[in-house]
């Protein structure tokens, strides 16, 4: 193999999870009717928007070695803050601030305290008292979903002040600033990954934790801040749910979990740790949505859609899977 | 250690405290199994009969399945060993809690079905409106609305259904759809919102917008779902009017919708009747005594009582909400529960 052959194969297998995303939507504009059309683009680039959000948290957890099963309801709680303060309809106390605009940032700086306190409490359980993470977090998607119904009462907050829906429906390049915000925390989070001493410690502290605090690097502090961002970050989709949804349910975001970390693997994330890039989970993100957008055109019958979305979504795993065996190979 | 076991203290602590025990002289406890507390309607189905089952004399306790079967088997199991005076049934599935059913009634504990009819055991008392009839009256609004736009019932339905693994959102499809076969020029899409959440209806619909701009009603199974999709057409630029809307269940926020003038109708299960009649019919179901056939007054509305299969049935006639009557109080989505106590049906 020519070391140019071997560079073009390792960049197709490096960022394998776009090149499925342009075959899926070749796939699905050829075979699926209406589906090749810009409004269709833009809807799954501003469907991808909450999950998008959500995932970054979540992978910025995964790639540490951690596991967090709280953002769902971590972005439920959020979204019903939101609801509750800043709706005008249902259970929504229709809370005005002048001027209008003031709503936006306090609105999400409340979606994610809310977020950042739960994190902060995994945090503290999982780093500080060396409980694990997965019946940490498990207990907190239970329990924060309870506080969701407990303050909401099963009922729902609607009619979001415009001031704050107004992201939802001003568009910018024929997308909501919804999408822009979701595009906007990728490619911070990027560079963040990429670029600063935080990111790479995270991947360090992901690889291999004892040689990273071994190395001098407070990995107990990493962690614990990426708990809290991971838990705001959430937060921030939750604000971006109650947008998108002018309001807020008992059962808002139900079911994101999965599909946020589907999207975290598909995007080449290894649950594993100290593996992973935020623009191949971007991807991920888009091939989900693409996916659920192709059922929603495809007009199956309501039973079968559920297995058609798992077969697809596993068929990505396989291709992902596919992709590390080959990179093996070429190592 | 020190910091675990604080932890520890104070989690139970705060949980210990949610618990508040109930002394109360009562006829007897009734335990009504809910299948979720996620939805509006769930909800007010809990007050409903809470109040209602109060004001002749019965305690209420209230176990909530989160939709999931197994767990409201566990209950049942759990909740016959306590020997209540009855229990009250939302069954998350019609018919996997066929045997649970039977085994509360062999051990002499009337079961009555509440809001979700199950035929295939008898039970004590059975009190719906009828998911299939809530279909039928689904079409007869849609087919309204689209003589009233085009002439003649023809043009294009979304259905967004709820979750597909739910009896209660298939039923009201079935209803919906043997009636409007009636109609040969009206194309219905029908997508599942999975697990009922908002945002999934949202994106249905602002998907199939796109594939079919033609679109002329779209029907949500839920109110809470055309929430989402008002807002989904607000997105694309949409004003109340340009497509029309239509939901079931007759939660708050669907009316609230018919008021802004984005939903054209509500199709509204009368909750507080189906509860009263519950209520009302309890003193008998208790004492085993016969229910005979006919029509009872239930809170202004007209129940007629069967005798079934399955046992005595009630069934109240669900209604359509539309800008004309959208403030009746009767209407539990006005959240202005009756007046008048519920007295027990002699």
């Amino acid at each position: 193999m020519t070391p140019r052959t071997r560079r073009t194969l390792e960049f197709i297998l490096d960022n394998l999870v776009w090149f499925m995303l342009l075959a899926i939507l070749a796939a699905f504009s050829l075979f699926i009717p209406n589906y090749f059309q810009l409004g269709i683009f833009a809807n799954i680039i501003e469907a991808s928007s909450v999950l998008g959000v959500m995932s970054i948290g979540l992978a910025l957890v995964i790639i540490a070695g951690h596991m967090d099963l709280s953002v769902e309801s971590v972005a439920a709680l959020s979204a019903m803050t939101v609801g509750i303060l800043f709706c005008s309809a249902g259970i929504g106390m229709g809370i005005t601030l002048e001027p209008a605009w003031i709503m936006v940032p306090v609105s999400l700086f409340l979606g994610m305290l809310a977020g950042g306190i739960v994190g902060a409490i995994n945090g503290f359980l999982i780093v500080k008292l060396r409980m694990n993470a997965f019946i940490v977090t498990l207990a907190s998607y239970i329990w924060v979903r309870g506080i969701v119904l407990a303050v909401s009462g099963g009922r729902s907050a609607q009619d979001l002040a415009p001031a704050i829906r107004w992201f939802g429906i001003q568009r910018l390049l024929g997308l909501p600033l919804t999408a822009w915000i979701a595009i906007f925390c990728f490619v911070a989070f990027s560079f963040v990954m990429a670029k600063t001493p935080f990111g790479r410690h995270l991947i360090m502290i992901g690889g291999n934790e004892n040689a990273t605090y071994r190395a001098g690097i407070k990995v107990n502090r990493i962690l614990v801040i990426t708990f809290i961002l991971a838990g705001a970050i959430a937060g921030l989709s939750g604000w971006l749910l109650a947008i998108r949804t002018s309001g807020a349910t008992a059962n808002l975001g139900t079911g994101m979990l999965f599909n946020a970390f589907a999207a975290v693997v598909i995007g080449g994330v290894s649950l594993k740790g100290g593996v992973g890039a935020l623009p191949g989970v971007y991807a991920g993100v888009l091939l989900l949505s693409s996916i659920n957008t192709a059922i929603n055109l495809m007009g199956v019958q309501a039973n079968f859609t559920q297995v058609i979305h798992g077969l697809l979504v596993l068929a990505a795993v396989l291709l992902d899977a596919l992709k590390l065996r080959l990179r093996q190979k070429l190592a | 250690m020190k910091r675990i076991l604080l932890s520890v203290f104070g989690v139970l602590a705060v949980a210990f405290a949610m618990l508040t025990p109930a002394f109360a002289q009562t006829k007897g406890t009734v335990y009504y199994l809910v299948p979720t507390l996620l939805d509006e309607f769930q909800t007010g189905s809990v007050s409903a009969l809470e109040t209602f089952l109060k004001q002749v004399g019965y305690e209420v306790k209230t176990l909530n399945a989160d939709n999931k079967t197994d767990m409201q088997q566990s209950q049942m199991n759990d909740v016959i060993a306590l020997k209540p005076a009855a229990i009250v049934l939302a069954a998350v599935d019609f018919n996997a809690l066929k045997p649970s059913i039977e085994a509360a009634m062999a051990a002499g504990i009337p079961v009555v079905e509440f809001d979700r009819q199950i035929t295939s055991t008898p039970s004590a008392f059975t009190s719906v409106a009828g998911t299939v009839e809530i279909g039928y009256i689904a079409a007869e609004q849609a087919e309204k609305l689209l003589t009233a736009k085009h002439g003649s019932p023809k043009g294009k339905i979304l259905q967004i259904l709820g979750d597909p693994g739910d009896p209660y959102t298939l039923d009201i499809q079935k209803g919906f759809e043997e009636k409007m076969a009636a109609f040969p020029d009206v194309k219905i899409i029908s997508v599942p919102a999975m697990q009922w959440e908002a945002s999934n209806a949202g994106t249905i619909a602002a998907d199939q917008l796109v594939a079919n701009p033609d679109i002329d009603l779209i029907f949500s199974h839920a109110a809470h779902l055309s929430v989402a999709v008002v807002a989904a057409l607000e997105a694309a630029g949409k004003q109340p009017g340009d497509i029309m809307l239509m939901s079931s269940n007759g939660a708050p926020v669907g009316l609230d919708l018919i008021r802004k003038g984005w939903l054209n109708v509500e199709v509204e299960q009368p909750l507080y009747a189906q509860a009263a009649a519950v209520a009302a019919f309890m003193d008998k179901i208790v004492n085993k005594a016969e229910i005979a056939p006919g029509q009872y007054d239930i809170i202004g509305l007209d129940g007629t009582v069967t005798t079934e299969a399955w046992g005595p049935n009630i069934k109240l006639p669900g209604a359509a909400i539309d800008k004309s009557n959208v403030d009746d109080p009767k209407f539990w989505g006005n959240l202005k529960p009756p007046t008048d106590t519920v007295k027990s049906i002699e």
